[in-house]
């Protein structure tokens, strides 16, 4: 049995990207996925599996996701499960399920805050305990790392980073921004993403199911993930080779994007993983901004799939959506989306 | 659907502090048990799916990133779930999907706990003082259920009594109480009322690790003299926290979890067609609930099982003859290690405590205030019923 | 006037004990003899050790090397403010250190005293606590240079190797008390008990939960509906406390089941004022506990409880409803 390509992401929606929210997790999940239903005619009945993706941590309760379960519609009760992982792995777990042919249509979430906690002192607590947690090695010092090692390999420069910044938001002077203050030498301020709450929904249906919701729904023909070794010590930062092993496993190579959504939340892993997944000067890379203009964490990949999901919707023909996890993109997600004549 | 099969079982020995090991070295004791007894190495593995419990438990947040390359996944899929206390058992679902879809070949399924290095209480209650505990929550549940049962008071202490029993049997199970008895069990200490100390579950430090394959896997590792456990069916269902008129007792999400994977197992007769079940009982007084819920037996009728000794290891429903949640908790991994269990009795693996001629065997796990559900069947073949 | 959401914060602290095994564990003591150790892997020496080769997962024989003290600096990035996690308090370069011998570099703080001392290249060397327990920071941090130093009086080494370490995490988050908490909260200060119906399925949903589970509906001030303060004692646990850190309770103490007269909504899980735990009984006639109107409140917990101005429940005095089938009325 091959794994099947009928299997499309016929809609989502996200919820206001704000610095700081005043909605709880649940009011985000609520209003997202009826946001994600509505406008195909669904409503939580319909809904075969749901897969969550959220963290913990993050919200700072244990077993915070039981009480997102208010917000999905579970009763009667629904095949459902969750990852402690961003949605784009939410995805692929109901992506999975949907292979299985027995269902039709997977609703999948990805929902953080990270305006409630401070990143600089969560996230030392998901490196090695012994040698990274204990003295608070924190995101933007591996950033920075990497930053420089991407530097050293010609993959990037401050300049480039800065344009990057600039392209992603909008707005901005590339020689203004160079004036900065290091906040972590190589990486000024707006090479860092910025702290975003908020939360997305999208509907994977399956087969005919997807074509009765939409006309050009966007068929999911390459999808894989891969990890590499955990502490930066002991990998090469002016690479990215799960990037690269989770794209040609997704097919890439067998034709062109003309789009690509990369969550690199520093200017300087767009330009590495640009240059890691080959793609040419002319794929539109990022034209929602990415995570350096919105960062939900949690959701932050599930956006990515679901721009480029509007690629297809739109008309194109071939896009492709990456998410990561962990210090110096120690794990990667690939997600090649196709739409058909 | 392409058939799939568990092909090795490993899990550590489960104590209350492992403190002979690192995080690390915690979760691969369990899983160079599962390569070994697959005949493996992780180079053979193509996906590992882990699972474990919040992270607040051990402090180290999304441990599968510092685990990546201890789990040998280093240019392989790392995936990690998370459905509270069920959490063991949707690991094994969702790496037997990864079979089964054809995605993979050969993946591992780890789950794990090294919950002595925080503290359980402190970490159900996030925090803060007074917290239920996680028999708190439950005791109400069991109140309702003796009452509506009119089950007599020595039922949860006799399964209490079975279960440690069971797990003399089990080299790898932590509680090991040579001299449990009914007398005991009764005069322990009274934690959540009605649950007594001695009717409640350890906090276990483990880990468990399955080896599953795919169809051609499975059959040669059957013609080579060790034969795999057949998954014939899985299912998972979750209902909301509260809502009036909900009932925690006889769970709905329970009772349609079980249908569905009788269903897709070909199990029209549970009673009869299943040989045993590994069902997630932490406090004593679930076995009969959980006995009631699977349709093995009828409402109000679960504790009579239990009372006329059908549920121990000679019995006609063997519950738990590993020693279950009572004797081993490492919460993470206990749904994982109840899908072992049951895969270890249709191999005929489960050495003092087999259930002999087991053809079919049910896994379960449920988590949070029963509200999420994972179940599968496996046995010793495909077609088990002919 | 339209509702200001009101934040909390909420710090979790704990004191996390974690065991070493044997690999991290001989570096941890090592560093007590101010000694750094790596492990090989075939050619190569891995430093900070693992248990196994990071590229496979093979398990690594427990051949331990030492390597440094001294090493080179391979890359770094200067910290111009620290956060209370990291090992200096004052501005430092996070570098990749490769101590000589080892293969690989090991991540730590660089004391430069500013971003114009640091190069790639430099020589390092590590300036020992005086006092070490066999903890990474028992090395303060690297500093410019050839030769280690002692920072005051040299306690030597540990006299029992170390197998544990200690790791104090303490998170605070700032979360939004949903606008339905808070209305129940704010109802609670002047002694109204409020819930919320759901017009949908017209269940009634008690204790500031703000959404229908059933309909997917959230809910707004214009659902809610004010409840009896009295009700009847349907299910109960009492709780034999084990102690933890932020642990309050010492003695058991009950948690009870009311069922509000006239609705369907049951409130679970709270506490009992002026009652023993020995007189709960199912049936029981139970009235509302408020806190006088100008005490501080808090707002209470994820799991039911009581919240806001409610403190608990107490017998009203009538006689019991004699229906033993009530213990069956959890939610």
């Amino acid at each position: 049995m091959a794994i099947s390509d009928d299997i499309a992401v016929v809609g989502w929606a996200q919820t206001p990207m704000v610095r700081h929210t005043d909605l709880s997790e649940v009011q985000l999940l609520l209003r997202v996925i009826t946001d994600a239903i509505e406008p195909l005619g669904l409503t939580r009945a319909d809904i075969d599996f749901t897969c969550l993706g959220s963290c913990d941590y993050i919200t700072g309760q244990a077993f915070s996701f039981v009480g997102n379960l208010d917000a999905i519609g579970a009763w009667p009760p629904k095949r459902d499960s969750h990852v402690e992982m961003d949605g784009a792995w939410a995805l692929y777990e109901a992506w999975l399920r949907l292979q299985e042919g027995d269902i039709d249509i997977a609703v999948v979430t990805g929902s953080g805050r990270s305006s409630t906690g401070d990143p600089a002192l969560i996230y030392p607590m998901e490196m090695d305990p012994y040698f990274l947690a204990p003295i608070g090695a924190d995101p933007v010092t591996f950033a920075a790392l990497q930053a420089r090692a991407a530097i050293k390999a010609g993959i990037a420069d401050e300049r480039a980073m800065a344009e990057v910044a600039v392209r992603a938001r909008g707005k901005g002077e590339v020689d203004e921004l160079l004036k900065g203050d290091y906040v972590r030498e190589p990486l000024r301020r707006h090479d860092l993403p910025p702290i975003t709450d908020g939360a997305a929904a999208m509907v994977l249906a399956r087969g005919d199911r997807a074509r009765e919701l939409v006309e050009r729904p966007a068929y999911i023909t390459g999808f894989d993930h891969r990890t590499e070794c955990h502490n930066p010590s002991f990998r090469a930062l002016d690479d990215s080779p799960s990037t690269r092993i989770a794209a040609e496993a997704a097919g890439l190579g067998k034709a062109p994007v003309e789009l690509a959504e990369l969550q690199a939340a520093f200017t300087h892993e767009e330009l590495l993983l640009r240059s890691v997944l080959g793609l040419s000067d002319e794929v539109k890379v990022n034209p929602s901004g990415g995570a350096l203009k919105e960062n939900p964490i949690m959701a932050s990949g599930l956006c990515r799939i679901g721009y480029a999901a509007d690629h297809i919707f739109g008309g194109g023909n071939r896009a492709l959506a990456h998410s990561t996890s962990g210090p110096c993109l120690q794990q990667n997600l690939i997600c090649i989306l196709e739409g058909r004549s | 659907m392409i058939p799939a099969a568990v092909v090795g079982v490993g899990q550590t020995h489960h104590k209350s502090k492992r403190r002979d090991v690192s995080f690390g070295g915690l979760v691969r004791e369990a899983v160079f048990r599962a390569l070994d007894d697959a005949q493996m190495t992780m180079a053979d593995i193509d996906a590992v799916i882990i699972g474990k419990a919040p992270d607040l438990f051990e402090g180290v947040m999304k441990p599968e990133l510092y685990l990546s390359d201890a789990l040998g996944a280093v240019g392989k899929p790392m995936f990690r779930v998370h459905t509270a206390g069920s959490v063991g058992g949707t690991t094994g679902i969702v790496a037997a999907s990864h079979v089964q879809t054809g995605k993979h070949t050969t993946v591992l399924a780890v789950a794990f706990e090294k919950q002595s290095e925080g503290n359980a209480q402190f970490a159900l209650g996030s925090g803060k003082g007074a917290s239920l505990g996680a028999g708190g929550s439950f005791a109400p549940f069991i109140r309702s259920y003796i009452h509506r049962s009119g089950a007599p008071e020595h039922i949860g202490w006799k399964v209490a009594v079975k279960d440690r029993q069971n797990a003399l049997k089990n080299p790898y199970a932590h509680l090991k109480l040579q001299d449990i008895s009914i007398e005991k069990v009764k005069e322990s200490p009274m934690m959540w009322e009605p649950i007594r100390f001695l009717e409640s579950c350890p906090s276990s430090d483990g880990a468990c690790a399955l080896v599953i394959t795919d169809e051609d896997g499975g059959k040669a590792a059957a013609a080579a003299g060790r034969p795999p456990a057949w998954i014939l069916g899985t299912s998972s269902r979750s209902e909301p926290p509260a809502f009036p008129g909900r009932d925690p007792v006889r769970p709905q999400a329970c009772l349609t979890c079980a249908e569905d994977v009788y269903a897709q197992a070909g199990i029209t007769r549970p009673r009869e067609q299943i040989d045993m079940a590994e069902l997630y009982v932490p406090f004593s007084w679930h076995e009969p609930m959980w006995l009631e819920s699977h349709h093995l037996a009828d409402e109000g009728e679960g504790w009579k099982l239990t009372d006329a000794g059908e549920t121990e290891i000679t019995g006609s429903m063997p519950i738990n003859c590993s020693g279950g949640v009572l004797s081993s908790n490492p919460i993470g991994a206990s749904g994982l290690l109840r899908f072992a269990e049951a895969a270890l009795q249709v191999r005929g693996m489960a050495g003092e405590h087999q259930v002999e001629g087991c053809r079919t065997a049910l896994g379960m796990a449920y988590g949070a205030n029963s509200q999420y559900f994972s179940m599968w069947v496996v046995a010793n073949s495909l077609q088990p019923f002919g | 006037m339209p509702h200001v959401v009101r934040f909390v914060e909420n710090t979790i602290t704990f004191p996390y004990v974690r065991s070493l095994g044997p690999v991290t564990g001989a570096f941890m003591t090592a560093l007590t003899d101010k000694r750094i150790l790596g492990i090989r892997n075939g050619d190569a020496v891995l430093c900070p050790p693992m248990e196994w080769d990071p590229a496979t997962g093979a398990e690594l024989p427990h051949d331990l090397v030492e390597v440094g003290p001294a090493g080179t600096v391979e890359s770094w990035t200067w910290v111009p403010e620290p956060t209370l996690q990291h090992p200096l308090d004052h501005p430092f370069a996070f570098a990749f250190i490769r101590l000589d011998g080892a293969s690989t570099p090991l991540l730590y703080a660089v004391d430069a005293g500013s971003p114009d001392a640091m190069s790639e290249g430099m020589r390092v060397a590590p300036r020992w606590k005086g006092e070490r327990i066999g903890h990474l920071t028992d090395i303060v941090a690297f500093v410019p240079g050839e030769e280690p130093e002692v920072d005051g009086e040299d306690l030597g080494p540990a006299s029992e190797p170390v197998e544990l370490m200690d790791y104090l995490a303490s998170i605070t988050y700032r979360n939004p008390v949903p606008p339905t908490s808070d209305l129940v909260v704010e109802a609670s200060r002047e002694h109204r008990l409020v819930g919320f119906l759901c017009p949908e399925c017209g269940k009634t949903y008690i204790g500031g939960r703000g959404v229908c589970p059933i309909d997917s509906l959230e809910f707004g001030a214009e659902h809610a509906i004010d409840l009896p303060h009295t009700g009847t004692l349907t299910n109960h646990v009492v709780i034999t406390p084990v102690p933890y850190p932020g642990q309050t309770e010492t003695e058991p103490f009950g948690r009870v089941f009311i069922a509000l007269d006239g609705s369907d909504a049951t409130l679970g899980y709270q506490p009992i004022v002026d009652m023993s735990v020995d007189d709960i009984r199912v049936g029981m006639r139970m009235k509302a506990v408020w806190a006088p109107a100008d005490e501080a409140v808090e707002d209470g917990g994820g799991m039911g409880g009581a919240y806001g101005a409610l403190i608990g429940w107490t017998p009203s005095g009538e006689p019991d409803v004699d229906d033993p089938d009530l213990v069956n009325r959890i939610f």
